[in-house]
């Protein structure tokens, strides 16, 4: 049994300096990473973006990540999809007593290894120890700040009729993945989360098109709801092409066992983009010449049939509505 | 005949006979139905009605007050499928009684729970055996390999149902019926042909596009024909003689018992229950609880929205104090129920 | 009332196979169907293969329109 974090490392004294020095600044060293109170930045001139998240999840590992990474990529995409580039990060850790060192060094290390790939520094942190059975191994908060880039105004409220709705990814794998790690169902699946940093996602499709009206992190309630979402903010109706939503086959398998559908489940490294549809095929191509978006694809378009209702067409013509997502996934069987 | 062939789909939206009721049995095939946009394609004369082979609908009140209180008052671990969790009982759902702090957990199949339960000696677990004839043989193996190896701490709390006693209490209800594939994939064609001979129409119908668009134009064309008619339109997965070892196991581990239905009442020799030589695995029995009915909400008319005799519409609670987030009525609750398929298609 | 799951057969032993449906494996009985091989599609419901079946729904479909005309 190696060395674990206990109540006195959230104390304040000593051992929570060790701890600070050990693990997180060993990992987050950076110029602006601060020894005092409240570190100092230079933002620039022009618009900021600034968020906050916090992240809980079990099992805080799983394949494709770790609650480490999770936080960075959750707050780094928020800030992306208002088409601004992260800078600065802070996070807040809450850790249960008794937590394995080895094991939040590994979150640092995700945490450092997912913020490099996108270039957010971190400058300030918090760690607090909680008793046994207080938190579920270790919570991690992440607020962010980033610069916004110069004409780019996205909003779920600017989805217009006759606009493309693109995904850059294949759907559902964070969720699928998660489902599979905690319910102990039995299935088992070559699936990893696709959590991923969508900074210089995002920054391929500003570069390619200057009319992007909506870009939308599709995490919890998965594509579904955020369409839902869109669909009022926007007053305007969705219509998606069922065979065009791209879903990786196992995560299909999986929905097809337990009667869920992918477009429900989370995703942490996949977007929902609505544009003209000029822009579509630039915005793809930058897509599928980027590392995260090589499974980006056209789902459908915006109308303005039945504004706030997401219709489907379906594999044999038909029209369908989307059932409004809600409450907790349940596997259907019986 | 110089007419030419016509498609499934050109049938169906062709028809131009009397009006038609057709009742789908199954709620995955309401499921179906309504995620494929089916209904859109029928013709004004076509009616389809949504029956009761949803086992979480057709679960009474008293049965999931009966989990809840193995859950919460007897501190069982309640193993289930996810279809139950969130079913209103007459106080909680076993959602509430797990913000309760009670150990309810999901399972893909019954032997999960009684893996579970050899692993954890120290728990009791109780597996919630709902469902059809396709649900029950899993049910069967599990007690039946629990007693083969003196497993102390499994048992079954059973609300089992039958089809043959529902489709008598169903007869008029519709001028077609499309049968429940999976069921019959057990259970053969017996019982349906029976049935036509008895003058009740219908077909044993698959879950695939094709394979429903199929078994609605052949109930359209059987039933301008005029004759009663039983047809297996479901072949690739439905035998003559169904699953024998399936029935065998049923036969050995349970018997008929009569059963209450939410909605339709207690129907006689419609449920399955342990053998007397199982009853040490029969959950009542070993955890020593009161055999409940529940107190369903008054208003609530889920019965005849199970019957056909009414549209979820018609029920005075439907999309106003019972939605999917707030059911009351156990067919807003699962995603097979018409009343969440009503409310979610807005149809 | 009862999802029902087409999968392929990739292993059998001991009245138990491991089903493949497009990539989600995962262990079920087959206690309850007779002669099961790997390569041998089955239709499963709540972690039982409750029939042996035809990939395909092509076949079975076609039939049944030659019939009706």
């Amino acid at each position: 049994m190696g060395e674990t974090v206990k109540l006195a490392h959230g104390a304040g004294g000593k051992q929570t300096s060790e701890l600070i020095e050990k693990v997180f600044k060993a990992h987050f060293a950076n110029p602006e990473f601060t020894a005092d109170d409240a570190a100092v930045l230079d933002v620039g001139s022009g618009k900021i973006a600034m968020t906050t998240d916090g992240f809980i999840v079990s099992p805080f590992e799983f394949p494709g990540g770790n609650i480490g990474k999770l936080s960075i990529c959750g707050t780094v995409n928020d800030l992306a999809c208002m088409g601004a580039k992260p800078l600065y990060m802070t996070c807040g850790f809450v850790i249960e007593e008794g937590f394995p060192l080895e094991k939040l060094e590994m979150i640092a290390e995700a945490m450092e290894k997912t913020a490099a790939e996108v270039g957010v520094r971190i400058v300030a942190g918090d760690t607090k120890v909680a008793g046994k059975g207080q938190v579920d191994n270790v919570f991690i908060t992440t607020t962010g700040i980033g610069a916004l880039t110069e004409g780019v105004k996205t909003s779920g409220a600017f989805a217009k009729p006759g606009d493309k709705i693109i995904v850059t990814g294949d759907v559902g794998r964070h969720g699928c993945t998660i489902l599979l790690e905690r319910e102990d169902l039995g299935i088992e699946a070559d699936i990893k989360s696709d959590c991923a940093p969508l900074w210089n996602t995002v920054k391929s499709m500003l570069d390619a098109s200057s009319d992007i009206h909506v870009i939308r992190d599709a995490t919890r309630g998965g594509v579904g709801t955020v369409l839902y979402e869109i669909a009022a903010e926007s007053n305007v109706g969705v219509r998606l092409e069922s065979t065009s939503i791209p879903v990786d086959p196992a995560v299909a398998g999986v929905c097809g066992m337990l009667g869920l559908d992918p477009l429900y489940l989370a995703n942490e490294g996949t977007m929902v983009v609505i544009a003209p549809a000029a822009e579509a095929d630039a915005i793809l191509e930058a897509l599928h010449n980027d590392k995260y978006g090589k499974n980006a694809a056209v789902i459908g378009e915006i109308t303005d049939v039945m504004p706030g209702s997401v219709v489907v067409r379906t594999e044999i013509g038909t029209e369908t509505l989307l059932p409004q997502p809600g409450g907790e996934l349940l596997p259907r069987i019986c | 005949m110089e007419e030419k062939k016509l498609t499934a789909r050109e049938i169906i939206e062709g028809y131009k006979g009397p009006k038609l009721r057709i009742m789908e049995v199954c709620g995955t095939h309401t499921h179906e139905i309504f995620k494929l946009g089916i209904r859109s394609l029928l013709p004004e004369n076509i009616e389809l009605i949504s029956g009761p082979g949803c086992p979480v609908c057709v679960t009474p009140v008293g049965f999931i007050d009966m989990a809840v209180e193995l859950a919460l008052d007897k501190g069982c671990v309640v193993c289930t499928f996810g279809d139950l969790i969130r079913v209103p009982g007459s106080m909680r759902s076993l959602a509430d009684a797990r913000a309760e702090g009670a150990q309810v957990k999901i399972v893909y199949t019954a032997t999960d729970a009684l893996d579970y339960a050899k692993q954890n000696p120290e728990k009791q677990v109780v597996f919630l055996s709902v469902g059809f004839e396709t649900t029950t043989p899993g049910t069967c193996l599990a007690v039946k390999k629990a007693k083969e190896e003196g497993v102390q701490n499994f048992s079954v709390l059973t609300a089992n149902k039958t089809m043959p006693k529902a489709y008598q209490a169903l007869k008029g209800s519709a001028d077609a019926f499309l049968y429940p594939g999976h069921v019959n994939a057990i259970t053969g064609e017996d019982d349906c042909r029976k049935l036509a001979e008895e003058g009740v129409s219908g077909v044993i119908a698959g879950f695939t596009p094709k394979e429903l668009l199929t078994a609605l134009a052949v109930v359209i064309k059987k039933c301008e024909a005029g004759e009663p008619f039983f047809v297996n339109c479901y072949p690739r997965v439905v035998t003559a003689e169904g699953n024998i070892p399936s029935k065998r196991i049923i036969d050995e581990v349970m018997e008929p018992c009569d059963s209450q239905w939410r909605g339709l009442g207690t129907i006689p020799m419609s449920g399955l229950k342990l053998r007397d030589e199982f009853s040490e695995y029969d959950a009542v029995n070993k955890h020593g609880i009161e055999v409940t009915e529940g107190t369903p909400n008054p208003a609530c008319r889920c019965g005849e929205v199970l019957q056909g005799k009414c549209k979820p519409e018609d029920c005075p609670l439907f999309g106003k104090v019972c939605t999917p987030q707030h059911p009351v009525g156990a067919c807003m609750v699962s995603n097979e129920g018409s009343c969440s398929a009503y409310y979610q298609y807005k149809m | 009332m009862c999802v029902g799951l087409a999968a392929k057969v990739v292993g059998i032993k001991d009245g138990v196979a491991v089903v493949d449906a497009s990539g989600a494996k995962r262990e079920v009985s087959a206690e309850l169907i007779e002669e099961l091989e790997p390569g041998d599609f089955v239709m499963v419901h709540a972690g039982i293969a409750i029939a042996k079946i035809t990939a395909d729904d092509t076949e079975e479909t076609d039939e049944l329109m030659e019939m009706l005309v």
